[in-house]
């Protein structure tokens, strides 16, 4: 099979009713994609973009308004129960819910695995491993509700890849881990999908992680997919946007620094705006922030900000969303 | 982004006033009402309930003879007006102990809590806003079913003097369960599962408080434990003054009344206190948003 | 244990068999161990059971128990009446209330996307969980039968014919709910909204069933008793009583008749509540609200 995943003009539109009005939104908009078997495939896009609809139309846990799709070869509509015994789910968002709270972790794994169909006594030794891998095996007994929400993610994490699928669906698999978990957890999903061959569906807010792990990448936004390249175009990418950052102590005049920053020629855009009680950050794109600096600075001089600092920022995968989406309204 | 929509946010400046007390107690009966209002099958299916249940008593009071009752000084009416009195009031303060408990749980579990508590609404005044409307709709539902009542046959003394002794028992009813209500809430707020102290008084009270049956029917021990739940003294009190046409003259009824005034002065600031000390607990540990 | 040795375990994989037996147990064993870890509901629900029965004892001493002798349920009095009606009531409640229950519970906890997505069929879902019901209702009625017996020396008819066919009708009374239960499971998905059907047959069942009172005393109001009728409620306690009262078993005809329209209720209803229940299910994935509350 040379597909692992494939989509067809996948399309679904929620219904939602507020105040007696209808309201169509479209989640995922017309998505042909085509995952190679054996393919490490990031799906990027700010939140809200329809990665996570989408994976659970996948996932057979949605329906679609259109179009169908294949998963391992089995159609998502017609044969809902082969495409279950197919995949692994990961779903991060949730943030450990999903899990029973008043079982064990073992008893979780123990649920699922049967609920999987896996053998009982390979069901036991992978239960093991994996308990050992995520650093569980003392905590195996403890009830789940008294467990931390990294270590919830972890149980999650084992539960998708008991059974051995051939295909993953990890959404958003490092969120709520401590940066020593993530990179084990990279680690093993790399070793799978190189020695075992998985399909890896992958999505994540991490720039670096994509890079690292993904041999192509997805950008979707507003439901449809905008961009599908290789990692390394992304990064090609990211070198053309200049960041600048601004921080200011308690302005009064706040909407005034604001809207003269984003008057200045050299600012291309405003990004983002952070207000806490005792600083503000405004993140601004420039043509080029080396020239920009001293403009930015002066101008607030000009304005009586107390600045705190004016300085370069590395760009990051919201300010591709943002470029591209700009691109698109062009 | 849109630099004037960043500028619109941060420029709106909303007046801070202190809200008077009856615009913040009305604001909460209106949100409970709209609440409510959308879960109306519920409503329905509370009215069912309720004349469901006077409608068994009273087939269940077909094969009962009314010797206990009398003898234990409740005249007329027979053992149908006695349970139907006890049922009705029983109900009441159940369903309304029961409700501040679950508006406030309910709040904790949408996360809604934490937003009241911070909009620096005094807490005296939110507790007062939670419980008036569960009294509203727990009085209306008492006055039905006392009317499904007397429609099936319950015989009781309507005198002026009856039926405000019946109103001066209900009101300190009403105020000695608040303090059962605040209490219990305090208790959830800290250990945030169950609702022990409602359950524990709701099944104590059913047992020992005379609602289906008269004190004197029970061993020594139950009857003396039933003396310490406000519910016996407003139901003798009640009974008396509707089975028996007594008033706040008699003696008896004097008696009932003080008992219950006694319990609420000593519960009162003890279930002030419980509440405050959940209340406090839960904003330490900062939990009020989890339940 | 490093990522070589996981994926070496992984390398070893072996033909996944299907199993509706293996789900049946797995969703049973899970429920029944979750059950277990709410102890203080276990110890709460156990006290106010004692105390139901001891206030059902002290009501009785009001009672005219010629009433009940002249309703045709011989000289038994009317607390082993009343423990009978009152037994059978929560267990039934508490049967058939368990699905929907636990399915709001699985989608405010977002485990029911997870259920969905897994290979069990939902008939073996709904299975598992109606048999942590019986298990848990049957620890209830057991405890209310023996403190009937042994404290209050209420007179039933226990004997092994009496008990197996008293096991019988109470299987029966489930399956005849169960269509209605499962119809209202399949409600809740979609309304996420409690369980108004379930909550309204078992008030109805209460009241109307003649838990506290012989049924004779409804036959003045024809359209009530018409409805009592019309619950199979009604015939599994009759049945029930007779059995436990009276000593009636199985086999006595007045029984038989009873279980063979139970049996109809579950052949008619279970198949409808089967229907709704799917349409249920395919309603929430289309709506994308599985784990919605």
């Amino acid at each position: 099979m040379e597909y692992a995943v494939e989509t067809f003009d996948l399309t679904k539109i929620f219904e939602n009713k507020e105040k007696g009005v209808k309201r169509y939104i479209k989640a995922v908009d017309h998505v042909n994609i085509k995952v190679k078997t054996g393919e490490f495939f990031g799906l990027l896009g700010p939140n809200g973009a329809g990665k996570t609809t989408l994976i659970k139309i996948l996932c057979t846990i949605i329906l679609p308004t259109e179009g169908s799709a294949k998963v391992n070869g089995y159609d998502i509509i017609k044969e809902p129960h082969k495409v279950r015994s197919s995949f692994g789910w990961f779903h991060g968002e949730t943030g450990g819910r999903s899990l029973y709270w008043r079982l064990n972790a073992e008893d979780n794994l123990r649920f699922y695995a049967y609920l999987q169909n896996v053998p009982r006594d390979i069901a036991e030794k992978r239960i093991d491993a994996l308990l050992e891998f995520f650093e569980l095996t003392e905590d195996r007994k403890k009830l789940v509700k008294d467990y931390s929400t990294g270590m919830k993610v972890k149980v999650m994490l084992a539960r998708s890849l008991l059974h051995n699928p051939p295909i993953l669906f990890m959404d958003e698999p490092t969120i709520g881990l401590d940066t020593i978990s993530a990179v084990e957890t990279r680690r093993l999903l790399r070793a799978l999908n190189i020695e075992l061959g998985k399909t890896i569906i992958f999505t994540s807010h991490n720039m670096f992680e994509v890079e690292q792990l993904c041999e192509r990448v997805a950008i979707m936004k507003d439901g449809k997919i905008i961009v599908d390249a290789p990692p390394s175009a992304l990064r090609d990418m990211l070198r053309d946007i200049h960041a600048v950052e601004v921080e200011i102590r308690e302005a009064n005049n706040l909407q005034e620094v604001i809207k003269s920053l984003g008057g200045l020629p050299i600012v291309k855009q405003i990004m983002e705006v952070k207000n806490d009680p005792y600083n503000v950050v405004i993140r601004l794109q420039v043509e080029d922030e080396y020239d920009a600096i001293p403009f930015i600075a002066s101008k607030l001089r000009a304005m009586n900000a107390k600045v705190l600092a004016v300085r370069r920022s590395e760009p990051t995968l919201e300010d591709i969303f943002v470029k591209l989406t700009r691109k698109e309204t062009a | 982004m849109d630099i004037d929509k960043i500028v619109d946010v941060i420029s709106e400046e909303v007046p801070r006033r202190k809200s008077p007390v009856h615009r913040i107690v009305l604001s909460f009966i209106v949100r409970d009402l709209k609440v409510w209002w959308t879960y109306k099958f519920w409503l329905t299916l509370d009215i069912a309930g309720i004349i469901l249940f006077v409608v068994t008593y009273y087939l269940f009071s077909l094969i009962t003879t009314s010797q206990q009752i009398q003898e234990a000084g409740y005249m007329i009416g027979g053992y149908f007006t006695f349970a139907l009195i006890g049922i009705a009031f029983q109900q009441y303060v159940h369903f309304a102990v029961q409700s501040i408990n679950e508006s406030i749980r309910d709040e904790q579990w949408n996360g809604t809590m934490e937003t009241i508590l911070s909009t620096a609404t005094d807490f005296k005044i939110f507790l007062l806003g939670e419980v008036c409307f569960s009294f509203i709709v727990s009085s209306a539902l008492l006055l039905m079913s006392l009317f499904v009542g007397v429609m099936l046959g319950a015989k009781v003394y309507v005198t002026p003097a009856s039926i405000l002794s019946v109103i001066v028992l209900t009101i300190l009813l009403i105020a000695s369960h608040m303090d059962i209500g605040i209490l219990s809430t305090g208790v959830i707020m800290k250990i945030k599962q169950g609702n022990p102290v409602t359950w524990a008084f709701s099944w104590l009270s059913q047992l020992v408080s005379g609602v289906f049956y008269p004190l004197r029917l029970l061993p020594w021990f139950l009857e003396w434990i039933g003396r310490i739940f406000p519910l016996t003294y407003s139901l003798d009190g009640i009974r008396l003054c509707l089975q028996s046409g007594k008033d706040l003259t008699s003696p008896e009824i004097l008696s009932n009344v003080i008992s219950l005034l006694i319990f609420i002065i000593i519960a009162t600031p003890i279930s002030i206190y419980i509440f405050k000390k959940g209340y406090d607990a839960a904003r330490r540990d900062g939990s009020l948003g989890q339940y | 244990m490093k990522v070589e040795d996981l994926v070496a375990l992984f390398k070893e994989d072996m033909p996944r068999i299907s199993s509706n037996i293996v789900h049946v147990w797995a969703v049973f064993w899970a429920n029944f161990k979750i059950f277990l870890s709410y102890r203080t509901w276990v110890i709460t629900e156990t006290i106010s059971t004692v105390a139901s029965i001891a206030m059902y004892s002290f009501m009785g001493l009001q009672v005219d128990a010629r009433r009940i002798t002249l309703a045709g349920y011989g000289e038994v009095g009317w607390l082993s009446f009343a423990l009978v009606g009152v037994a059978t009531a929560n267990y039934l409640w508490m049967c058939i209330s368990r699905l929907s229950h636990s399915l709001q519970h699985e989608i405010r906890e977002g485990t029911l996307e997870q259920i969905i997505a897994s290979l069990i069929d939902m008939k073996s879902y709904i299975i598992g969980q109606s048999l942590r019901g019986f298990m848990v209702s049957g620890y209830f009625m057991l405890g209310v039968m023996i403190i009937g017996i042994a404290v209050l020396n209420v007179p039933l008819v226990i004997n092994l014919n009496t008990v197996f066919s008293f096991i019988v009708i109470i299987l029966l009374m489930v399956l005849s709910y169960a269509g209605i239960s499962i119809m209202a499971s399949g409600l809740v998905l979609v309304y996420k909204k409690g369980d108004p059907l379930t909550f309204l047959f078992a008030s109805i069942t209460e009241f109307l069933g003649g838990v506290l009172f012989p049924l004779k005393y409804l036959e003045a109001y024809p359209a009530l008793w018409a409805m009592a009728w019309l619950m199979p409620y009604t015939y599994a306690l009759d049945a029930s009583r007779k059995i436990l009262l009276n000593g009636a078993t199985l086999f006595s005809s007045e029984v038989l008749k009873n279980a063979a329209i139970l049996i109809v209720y579950a052949i008619v209803f279970i198949p409808m509540g089967l229907k709704v229940f799917r349409w249920g299910v395919n309603r929430i994935r289309y709506e994308g609200t599985v784990a919605t509350y």
